[in-house]
């Protein structure tokens, strides 16, 4: 397959499209080696990213389709309950695991 | 900074749990707006924004000690990217890498970068900011950004200029590191 490199201008500005169209994946997955490194390399690059960025931030925000807030909430509640929860299964099991493997090892050595 | 939203950041330390569940939907409300706006800069997709900012809250609420000494809303949006959102929007993409040619550090480095001078300051001044380094370009280069922020395509702007799309692409790239340099003229830089 040939490799068409591009150049760091074309780069910019097709991060700076695929930002706006919200396809960042899609621009990481088409980049070559030899783009990946140039990009990683360039000063230019990375200041012309960050006002990118802004501009989609000014630009494009506000026209973006938000949540509504009251929705969110619950949806963070549920995130932290199910992070709770979670944190305190763990130990339960955990418990649970070290009460059998100590009854196993008993059993083992009533055995013996 | 807002009085309810300085008290609901001082509710996130409560020892009682439900106090703290209060203040922590009030601190949602406050900075929803903000966050997610932040958060749209970098991933521009309003889906992930929200599963991102989701995750955001609910690690403020495991360890809320970062955002103890702020004091303003700027120092809240900073030390909420640096503390909390940077490490989340990294996680995003490194399930990616795997297929990438970017290296470990350099898909860090681009997904969610070290905060800059623009992005370092708050919303009202950055619009202001913004307005005045377009004003301070030529009307082409204007012209350009401008019709790119209303969200025409590169070919589409290439016909309004009556030019090539390469030609756009490199009069795009100019004039957006002219504005990075108008932003370091203007010693608009915070810290």
């Amino acid at each position: 397959m040939t490799e068409i490199n591009r150049t760091i201008q074309e780069l910019v500005v097709d991060y700076a499209c695929a930002l706006r169209d919200g396809a960042l994946p899609e621009f990481l997955k088409s980049l070559t080696r030899q783009e990946a490194s140039e990009i990683v390399s360039s000063r230019q690059f990375a200041d012309a990213t960050e006002v990118v960025r802004v501009l989609n931030e000014v630009g494009f925000a506000d026209k973006a389709v938000m949540p509504n807030v009251s929705l969110f909430i619950s949806r963070v509640n549920a995130q932290i309950t199910s992070r709770r929860k979670k944190a305190a299964w763990p130990a339960a099991r955990g418990s649970a695991t070290t009460r059998r493997s100590a009854g196993r090892a008993g059993r083992t050595e009533k055995r013996l | 900074m807002d009085r309810r939203l300085r008290k609901s950041l001082k509710g996130l330390t409560d020892p009682d749990l439900q106090r703290r569940q209060r203040a922590m939907e009030s601190f949602v409300r406050y900075t929803f707006g903000r966050f997610i706006k932040c958060l749209y800069r970098y991933l521009g997709n309003e889906v992930e924004c929200e599963d991102v900012l989701e995750n955001v809250y609910a690690d403020i609420w495991a360890d809320p000690t970062a955002l103890a000494n702020v004091t303003d809303e700027r120092l809240l949006v900073r030390t909420v990217y640096l503390y909390y959102m940077r490490k989340r929007l990294r996680e995003v993409y490194r399930r990616l890498n795997r297929n990438l040619h970017l290296s470990q550090q350099g898909l860090q480095n681009l997904v969610a970068p070290e905060i800059g001078v623009l992005e370092s300051m708050s919303e009202n001044e950055l619009c202001e900011t913004l307005q005045q380094m377009l004003g301070k370009l030529k009307a082409r280069e204007r012209k350009a950004i401008e019709l790119w922020m209303q969200g025409m395509s590169m070919r589409a702007i290439a016909n309004e200029l009556k030019t090539t799309v390469g030609a756009v692409k490199m009069l795009k790239f100019r004039t957006i590191l002219k504005l990075k340099e108008l932003a370091r003229t203007m010693k608009i830089g915070v810290e």
